[in-house]
């Protein structure tokens, strides 16, 4: 049993707001042999310093950046230690100072709370954050095995070097408790790449059918192929700053609360608790997870590491009801099971109830609060590193009300070589207050739940 | 052959043209060394293998092999590897006063709550365990070491405070039925492989 002493639920304050006034990214693709990394970086920093309406110009904005974080996931992908220099010196940055994150796959949501916490020490008043991953270096199985090594490599990595086969039990044990069909999950999968189909920056956009996903190829039981995103090449970055700085260049900054929760990288290890309880739960509302189901928290049902993160995070945004003050949420749908049972960790329907957000059409376009308009990891993009940066982006594109200009413009789609679709459809959130993105690492071993405030309709 | 050569190289007539009498003309300077770092017959050689170049469009690919070995400790938790190659699974139990929730599997020489190194104990033959959780492997990794599909399942083990992946290596699976741990005593792979599952029902 985990106890909490009264420390280990300090919520975090930042001494000083911290806003997000800019993003870049690149396209999403399996192999991306035309440029190498840093060509990769570049192409992303420049779309963030030339393309976001920023009040000075692109070396005037490079002139205030005095700090940098970068998230990559695995020195393996890349083979190349210390890549961190190598793209901080590509970037044009030395010698200012810079770090690097790994943590798996939240490295962009860890490298986005270094970054911010960096402004909100006051340590700087301009960070650049960035991620990236090249996944094709290595043909898949073997990337599935450098991946793999994610996992316990005593007592897990050899059973299957395939990181599919840790999540497919979590999905087995779901559907066994709360009694969800498959269809859900592949509901999620169909949802998402639709949504990647308005995205010029996605890599996997399809229009699928429930049918058509669970027929697909088996990869890991109950996991099908459609269910599970893939290797993927790319780069996102973002630009923090204080408030000063942040209103100089921007007349739309977005103000960035962020929280971090862990959990034990084997699922193994994961013992019983008391569930803690987001602001919109009561006392003894778990009680008949035990009762009924003989099933303790968090078992393999549960990411104890996104609720600790949701926990903090909603505390620090003063979030009550999360269904009713988050306009977007972006999931880490790696799997379509981390996606829904993340619906249970962040409140958007209570533990056991996950299904209803899908059955509701909550998650939807036009719904209450929908999910993944990006296309999410299934449909657009997994380049590890760059992942949690990517989400960000895209929910500060859409509080900016610029999904249309950055997804929408046939020039997006013709610098990529692609065509925009003649029947594509804007995914632009009407309502703008508070969007918030999931960043998640294996089997949750890491998470941060970070959450972009409109200052025009959210007071600080 | 190397020495004459070398003792004929025109290191000494540099140094005096460098520093020429008043009044005699310059020494002409002679030709540079064309290796000066490496003397002759050092020339350095290309000594590995060339890359294959996969392809050339849209940029110059090569292809860039390697094989290496890591030299892996099982530090404490060697008696765990040694047991299983005798046939016996070893777990740890923290004898700490606050911390008895059972025994852990996989094992850890250092309780994470008190910081108490644990103890080993032997769990007594047949160890028999639940299924809590499973996946069929259809699609492994690069390198897997069993024949696939197979079953991954998690095991329950009545007193531990943990649940231990495994895989089973007959019969099919389900959540609730009992396995026996069974060991690959002879022809080892000093693994985590030598622990498997065998039905028990």
């Amino acid at each position: 049993m985990i106890k909490f002493k009264t420390g280990n639920l300090r919520v975090p304050q930042f001494q000083r707001p911290v806003y997000v006034v800019a993003a870049g990214t690149t396209d999403y693709r399996k192999r991306y042999p035309e440029y190498k990394l840093e060509e990769l970086t570049m192409m992303a920093f420049k779309m963030l310093l030339e393309e976001n309406d920023l009040k000075l110009d692109p070396m005037e904005v490079k002139g205030l950046i005095n700090m940098a974080c970068y998230g990559e996931f695995a020195d393996h992908f890349q083979d190349q230690l210390l890549c961190e220099a190598k793209i901080h010196d590509y970037l044009g940055l030395e010698p200012l100072p810079n770090i690097g994150v790994k943590t798996g796959g939240a490295t962009g949501g860890y490298t986005t709370l270094a970054g911010a916490s960096m402004i909100a020490s006051g340590y700087a008043n301009c960070v650049l954050v960035m991620g990236w991953e090249r996944m094709d270096e290595v043909d898949t199985r073997t990337g599935n095995f450098y991946i793999s090594t994610a996992a316990c490599k005593d007592f897990e990595t050899r059973l299957s070097r395939m990181y599919a086969a840790y999540y497919a039990p979590m999905a087995r044990r779901f559907s066994h408790i709360f009694k969800v069909k498959e269809e859900i999950r592949a509901a999620i999968a169909v949802k998402n790449r639709l949504y990647a189909c308005s995205s010029p920056f996605a890599q996997n956009p399809g229009k699928h059918t429930v049918e058509e996903v669970l027929n697909g190829k088996m990869i890991c039981d109950p996991l099908r192929v459609l269910e599970c995103c893939v290797m993927s090449v790319g780069s996102a970055c973002m630009l923090l700053c204080d408030e000063e700085t942040a209103y100089k260049l921007s007349d739309t900054p977005m103000r960035l609360q962020i929280a971090g929760g862990t959990h034990t990288l084997r699922v193994a290890d994961r013992r019983n608790m008391e569930v803690p309880l987001l602001p919109n739960e009561k006392p003894g509302q778990y009680d008949w997870m035990e009762k009924e189901y003989h099933e303790p928290y968090p078992g393999f049902q549960s990411f104890l590491a996104s609720r600790f993160a949701a926990y903090m995070a909603y505390r620090m945004a003063g979030i009550y009801e999360p269904m009713e003050d988050l306009d977007l949420v972006e999931l880490h749908d790696a799997f379509t099971i981390s996606d829904l049972q993340t619906y249970g960790d962040i409140g958007l329907r209570p533990y056991g109830k996950e299904e209803d957000y899908i059955t509701s059409g909550d998650a939807y376009f036009g719904g209450r609060c929908p999910s993944n308009l990006s296309g999410g990891l299934l449909g657009t993009m997994h380049a590890v590193g760059a992942t949690g940066i990517f989400q960000g982006a895209e929910c500060l594109w859409q509080l900016q009300n610029k999904y249309d200009k950055f997804h929408g413009e046939e020039k997006m789609w013709k610098r990529f070589g692609k065509e925009k679709p003649k029947d594509w459809k804007s995914l632009q959130i009407p309502k703008r207050r508070r969007a918030l993105w999931i960043s998640h690492a294996g089997v949750g071993s890491h998470v941060t739940c970070g959450i972009l405030e409109n200052p025009e309709e959210v007071k600080g | 052959m190397m020495k004459k050569k070398l003792a004929k190289r025109p290191v000494k007539k540099t140094v005096k043209a460098r520093k020429p009498a008043p009044k005699k003309k310059p020494v002409a300077r002679p030709k540079p060394a064309r290796f000066k770092i490496a003397p002759k017959p050092g020339v350095v050689k290309f000594t590995g293998v060339p890359m294959r170049v996969e392809k050339t469009d849209p940029a110059m690919v090569i292809e860039w092999p390697r094989t290496i070995v890591h030299h892996h400790t099982y530090g404490l938790l060697s008696p765990f590897f040694e047991g299983l190659k005798q046939g016996v699974l070893r777990a740890t139990r923290c004898s700490g006063k606050d911390c008895d929730q059972g025994f852990w599997l996989p094992p850890r020489a250092d309780c994470p709550d008190c910081h108490e190194r644990m103890k080993w104990v032997e769990l007594k033959n047949p160890v028999i365990g639940e299924i809590f959780t499973f996946t069929h492997v259809e699609y492994p990794g690069h390198g897997i070491e069993i024949s696939y599909p197979y079953y991954q399942i998690d095991v329950r083990i009545p007193g531990a405070a943990t649940t231990m992946k495994g895989y089973l290596v007959r019969g099919e699976a389900r959540i609730g039925m009992k396995v026996k741990a069974a060991f690959r005593t002879r022809g080892s792979s000093n693994t985590i492989l030598d622990l498997y599952w065998e039905p028990a029902e």
